[in-house]
């Protein structure tokens, strides 16, 4: 019986060596570079520009020097996605430049909190640093878990590369005491992709005209969003407007709604964390009936348990007229390969809502040190972030398809013109805004689900119940958490 | 029902000889009754089907509408499933078109995605560690639990209900709060992360299974065969290994079968109490997250890799699972 | 291991004077017995008495803080709960019709393939393909079944046009609120993945009833109704027990791979089961130790009861037979 059980191995061999019958993109790509680096020494242009990069690792160089010797490799915890490959090659030119090899540990999304959370609980050094959700600061802070970057921060003059709004999200805490935790990697958040065939398409425009009044074009505000959806949800021609997250699961449906709540000027509490009166003003109420109405007008069907992937799915069927997702899912629309629309796919800014306030739902992970690890090891983790900060390596970041939070890079011609979304991409990092990060987020989040879900999705009650209950329920919680001063 | 032993002769009764089959009218039913069974395995059988179609399709043919049953096939999946890639730049993914018949096949899959092979995936690996924990914690839950079924199906043991449902309850508490507990316990052991562990782990959560499936069954086997033996000078473990075995065959096999398919597909446990050494292929592949969502090709060519070795190991179980126990066989 | 190799020895003469003959009963009683017990005790002491003992406290395993001892708080907060009590209700229906639909079918098709014909152990092998996936998948995988537009399902039963087909996970039929639909959706996929399990064990139940039991019948001219009342049923009532009470707990504690990759409990909460509500409370960000080991509690009691039950009826039939 082992016998038999060894055929499916040897048949995956077999199909490996097949596969490798002929010669690896890598060993192509290696001849291709000499040869073109040959042609370089005539092009002086580019020899200049090498030049400056030559110099710019000498530089890198210079900051490995002065870190301490002793170790020679880095541990970073992340989830498994696209981005921690874009990091693990990052890590792999820190090891060229500086001999200190750097392993990104991946873990699935749906257990990377529980790893790091259980690991920490047991003050494991089995990692160095973490590319960790803005949510979980607070609770990372008041338990220690996280060494304090604040001087590193300040003084490393690190903090003021990065957009304002980003460091106060995946760096600081408690929000506004401008003590930093965190070095801002992945910023993310909520953008949007259209269909630009059909919102260019001149026949469109004029019905859409005729019927609303104004221009069709992406909507700049959250009135005209709804206008669009409506007007391109067409179930006869298997066309809906707008596929928005839906998801029970963690975080999704909060984070969706947060879209509209944040631009309709409201807030989950007033700054003394006090929710009552203002996550279920006439604002949030406003914002909450605007994402059921897209929810039950313009969502394609199949959408009750929608996320990232579920959205992208119904973009690139032809299902979706504007999609809302995080940048970093992004790049798979402009993929030909994998979205037959991607030529004519368009991104804009999460609009603004009635009073001109416009934010975005970030996403997204800044890179801590862990506390617990010897002091050595956190000099050689600072040491690599600090190289990670460098503008040359925030570039090649954003080139690998990594999203920077430096403000130079996200300003740069470069990164502008990479891809179609980069634009609304810096854009955004500007105007994001988060849920709570504070220590009991988790039950908070819970409570926002089940009455976001109940509403939007299963369509119980009002807008203005469903909000009651959350006010509730949160005042609740953060009183027994003294977040609330009586 | 060992009642039955006094009620006559036991002869081994082929099928033919019943009446009522060989009546013109049974063999119609017999026949109508096999294509039932086969309407019905093709039916049970439609999602695996689409589950293999969805493993050779495009990220955009397994999202068209209506679902394409056929469609240009496309090996993306497998490929995602076994390598590591990273995205190629315009510039590079254009000189590598240049020269793409020099490519190697998989290579060239990939670089119609856009994207460069930079290393086989650990899917291999965590295949290996699904056979080694699956295998090994199976091997020992069925052997434990077959000693234990046998001596409390043919010894007065004290409390032996009690026992039993103690054996029972150990599966009843729900696994997300064990895990926590047995987390912490496997760290201080220097558990975590072992294939020990999750052999030991795999081991006792499916006890409970084995040794109440393998007690049923030798409950069935009549005790006058062993007595009978043991009267002729047979010691009680002689009797056991020459006499219950044989006849629990049945019992054994599906039990095997169970347990080790309870093993091989667990997921919650794995992710828990495993990071790199150790882990499973389970949560590998329902957590493949590729280039903006879910690789349904992916997951679906690695939900179908990882199903072969079972449907190998019941096939070749298959005889004994469905070998009718025959009284009156042994001949001693 | 010398004395069990002496015992091998079909001939006790041949053993040397003074040493036992064999193991003596207790001996093996023991031996046999042993091992299991001590494993099982081992691994799950710990696990079982500390849960218990946190069930009693405030305590999240992820805090370095002591459990702080709050008595039976956490259990009159679940009890006193109006939505813990629906979540309650929702699975007893996902269980009680997950698991009798699974009989009913199990029963007929182990009927049905109880005799060989041409390749009917390969088609038993097939039949029996879908409890051979890992259940995580097959709850991601049957959400993209179940998808109006792209998914197989709506169209292989007949509707072939995403408006106006049911949107199972979302509980809506033409866009109509059709409550329930998507529990009996989940419990569709679990029936379909689990009723070869009953079938194998009934199956390996009915190739155990001696065929003179038949053929006695037949002479007396029992009809088969007569047969399979007074013949079939009895002899395989043990193993029945045996599938219903595993597939029962089972379906209590691990419907969550399969509910959290369909629905992650929505609509709403319409398929919120115990399963998945006590991960939400033990992870995700909550890590409520306490309060969850506490609802662990209540669940184990209610399975216990319903185990109790079951086994009372198991043994009675035992006594029986």
């Amino acid at each position: 019986m082992l016998k038999r059980m060894m055929w499916p191995l040897l048949l995956i061999l077999l199909v490996a060596l097949v596969a490798c019958g002929g010669q690896t993109a890598e060993e192509i790509l290696e001849e291709e570079t000499d040869v073109v680096e040959e042609d370089d020494a005539v092009d002086t242009a580019e020899e200049a520009e090498e030049e400056a990069q030559e110099v710019a690792e000498e530089e890198a160089e210079e900051v490995a020097a002065a870190c301490p010797g002793d170790v020679d490799e880095l541990t970073i915890l992340w989830a498994q996605w696209d981005p921690a490959d874009y990091l693990q090659q990052i890590g792999n030119m820190y090891e060229q430049e500086t001999g200190v090899a750097v392993e990104v540990v991946q873990e699935p999304w749906g257990s990377f909190g529980d790893l790091f959370f259980t690991e920490m609980a047991a003050q494991g050094t089995s990692y160095d640093m973490v590319v960790g959700d803005s949510q979980w600061l607070g609770q990372s802070v008041t338990q220690g878990h996280y060494l304090d970057l604040t001087e590193f921060m300040v003084e490393g003059e690190l903090a003021e590369t990065v957009t304002p709004a980003t460091l106060t999200y995946y760096a600081e805490y408690p929000t506004g005491s401008e003590q930093y935790w965190a070095f801002p990697t992945e910023g993310d958040a909520n953008g949007w992709a259209y269909r630009a065939d059909l919102f260019e398409d001149p026949d469109e425009q004029a019905a859409f005209e005729e019927e609303y009044g104004y221009p069709l074009a992406p909507p700049e505000t959250w009135e005209q969003l709804v206008d669009m959806a409506h007007f391109f949800t067409r179930p006869d021609e298997g066309l809906w407007g707008a596929a928005i997250y839906t998801q029970a699961d963690y975080d999704a449906i909060t984070m969706g709604f947060q879209n509209t709540l944040f631009s309709y000027g409201a807030d989950w509490a007033s700054p003394d964390n006090d929710p009552r009166g203002v996550i279920n003003s006439e604002d949030a109420v406003n914002a909450l009936e605007t994402y059921r109405e897209l929810y039950e007008c313009c969502q394609p069907p199949g959408m009750s348990n929608a996320f990232f992937s579920e959205v992208n799915d119904a973009f690139i069927s032809g299902q979706a007229a504007m999609a809302m997702n995080y940048f970093a899912f992004f790049p798979a629309l402009i993929n030909p390969d994998i979205n037959p629309y991607a030529e004519t796919t368009g991104f804009f800014v999460n609009p603004e809502g009635p009073t001109g306030a416009q934010h975005a739902a970030l996403g997204g992970q800044g890179m801590s040190v862990i506390s617990y690890i010897s002091p050595e090891r956190q000099e050689a983790s600072l040491c690599f972030i600090d190289w990670f900060a460098q503008p040359e390596i925030q570039t090649e970041w954003a080139a690998l398809g990594g999203f920077t939070t430096n403000q130079e890079v996200l300003e740069s011609e470069f990164f502008l013109n990479q891809t179609p979304f980069n634009p609304a991409f810096a854009e955004t990092m500007t105007i994001v805004k988060d849920f709570w990060n504070i220590p009991v987020f988790g039950e908070l989040l819970v409570i926002s689900q089940r009455e976001l879900g109940e509403y939007i999705v299963e369509g119980q009650g009002t807008a203005e119940e469903a909000l009651n209950a959350i006010a509730e329920e949160h005042y609740q919680i953060l009183q027994d958490a003294d977040m609330i001063e009586e | 029902m060992a009642s039955f032993e006094e009620t006559g002769p036991r002869h081994p009764v082929t099928e033919s000889a019943r009446v009522d089959q060989v009546h013109p009218r049974a063999r119609f039913f017999h026949n109508l009754r096999a294509l039932i069974v086969i309407a019905l395995a093709i039916v049970g059988l439609i999602p695996v089907f689409a589950m293999g179609l969805t493993a050779f399709k495009s990220r955009a043919e397994v999202v068209s509408i209506p679902p394409s049953v056929v469609f240009d096939p496309t090996l993306e999946g497998v490929v995602f499933l076994l390598t590591e890639r990273a995205q190629l730049s315009p510039a590079n993914a254009e000189r590598l078109r240049e020269v793409e018949d020099q490519l190697a096949l998989f290579d060239r899959i990939a670089l119609s995605a856009g994207q460069q092979i930079t290393g086989p995936s650990d899917f291999a690996e965590r295949l290996i560690n699904s056979i080694i924990i699956a295998g090994g914690s199976t091997i020992a839950s069925v052997t434990l639990g077959l000693f234990a079924a046998y001596a409390f199906s043919r010894f007065d043991v004290p409390g032996e209900d009690d026992l039993l449902f103690f054996i029972l309850s150990t599966r009843m508490l729900p696994a997300v709060v064990v895990a926590v507990p047995l987390f912490l316990m496997y760290r201080q052991l220097g558990l975590f992360d072992t294939h020990f562990g999750m052999i030991l782990l795999y081991t006792v959560f499916n006890l409970s299974l084995t040794v109440w499936l393998l007690k049923g069954f030798i409950d069935e086997i009549p005790r006058e065969y062993e007595e009978a033996a043991m009267v002729d000078g047979y010691s009680r473990l002689q009797a056991f290994y020459k006499i219950v075995l044989p006849q629990a065959v049945t019992g054994i096999a599906a039990t095997t079968v169970f347990s080790f398919i309870f093993a091989w597909n667990e997921f919650a446990f794995a992710l828990m109490l495993t990071s790199q050494e150790a882990r499973t292929a389970p949560p590998t592949i329902a957590t493949m997250l590729g280039r903006g969502g879910i690789e349904w090709s992916a997951i679906a060519a690695g939900t179908l890799a990882f199903l072969i070795p079972v449907i190998i190991i019941t096939f070749a179980l298959r005889r004994h699972l469905l070998r009718g126990v025959t009284f009156g066989a042994i001949r001693q | 291991m010398s004395s069990l190799d002496a015992d091998v020895r079909p001939y006790p003469e041949e053993q040397g004077v003074g040493r036992p003959r064999h193991l003596s009963e207790r001996a093996i009683k023991g031996l046999f017995i042993w091992p299991t017990l001590i494993l099982l005790i081992v691994i799950n002491f710990f696990p079982l008495f500390y849960s218990l003992y946190l069930s009693f406290t405030d305590y999240s395993a992820i805090a370095n803080e002591a459990p702080v001892w709050v008595a039976f708080e956490n259990f009159s907060r679940i009890l006193s709960s109006e939505t813990m009590w629906e979540f309650f209700i929702t699975t007893g229906q996902y269980v009680f019709f997950s698991v009798l639909l699974q009989l009913i079918l199990g029963f007929a098709l182990a009927m049905l393939v109880r005799h060989k014909f041409m390749g009917s152990g390969l088609v038993t092998t097939l039949i029996l393909v879908p409890m051979m996936l890992a259940p995580v998948v097959v709850g991601l995988f049957w959400k993209l079944m179940y998808n109006p537009s792209f998914g197989y399902f709506n169209y292989l039963i007949g509707f072939d046009n995403p408006v106006g087909a049911p949107d199972w996970l979302a509980s809506r039929f033409g866009g109509e609120v059709v409550p329930g639909l998507a529990l009996w959706a989940v419990i569709i996929v679990d029936v379909w993945m689990w009723t070869p399990f009953v079938m194998l064990l009934i199956l390996s139940g009915l190739k155990a009833i001696p065929e003179y039991l038949y053929e006695a019948a037949a002479i007396d001219r029992a009809s088969s109704w007569f047969q399979f009342w007074r013949i079939t049923v009895p002899q395989v009532a043990p193993l029945v027990m045996i599938a219903v009470l595993f597939r029962t707990i089972e379906a209590f504690n691990k419907s969550f791979d399969l509910v959290m990759g369909m629905t992650g409990g929505g609509p709403g909460d319409q398929t919120e089961v115990i399963a998945v509500h006590l991960y939400r409370v033990a992870f995700q960000g909550q890590w409520r130790t306490g309060f969850a080991s506490a609802l662990a509690y209540i669940v184990l009691v209610i399975v216990i009861a319903i185990s109790n039950l079951y086994i009372r009826n198991l043994n009675r039939m035992r006594r029986e037979g």
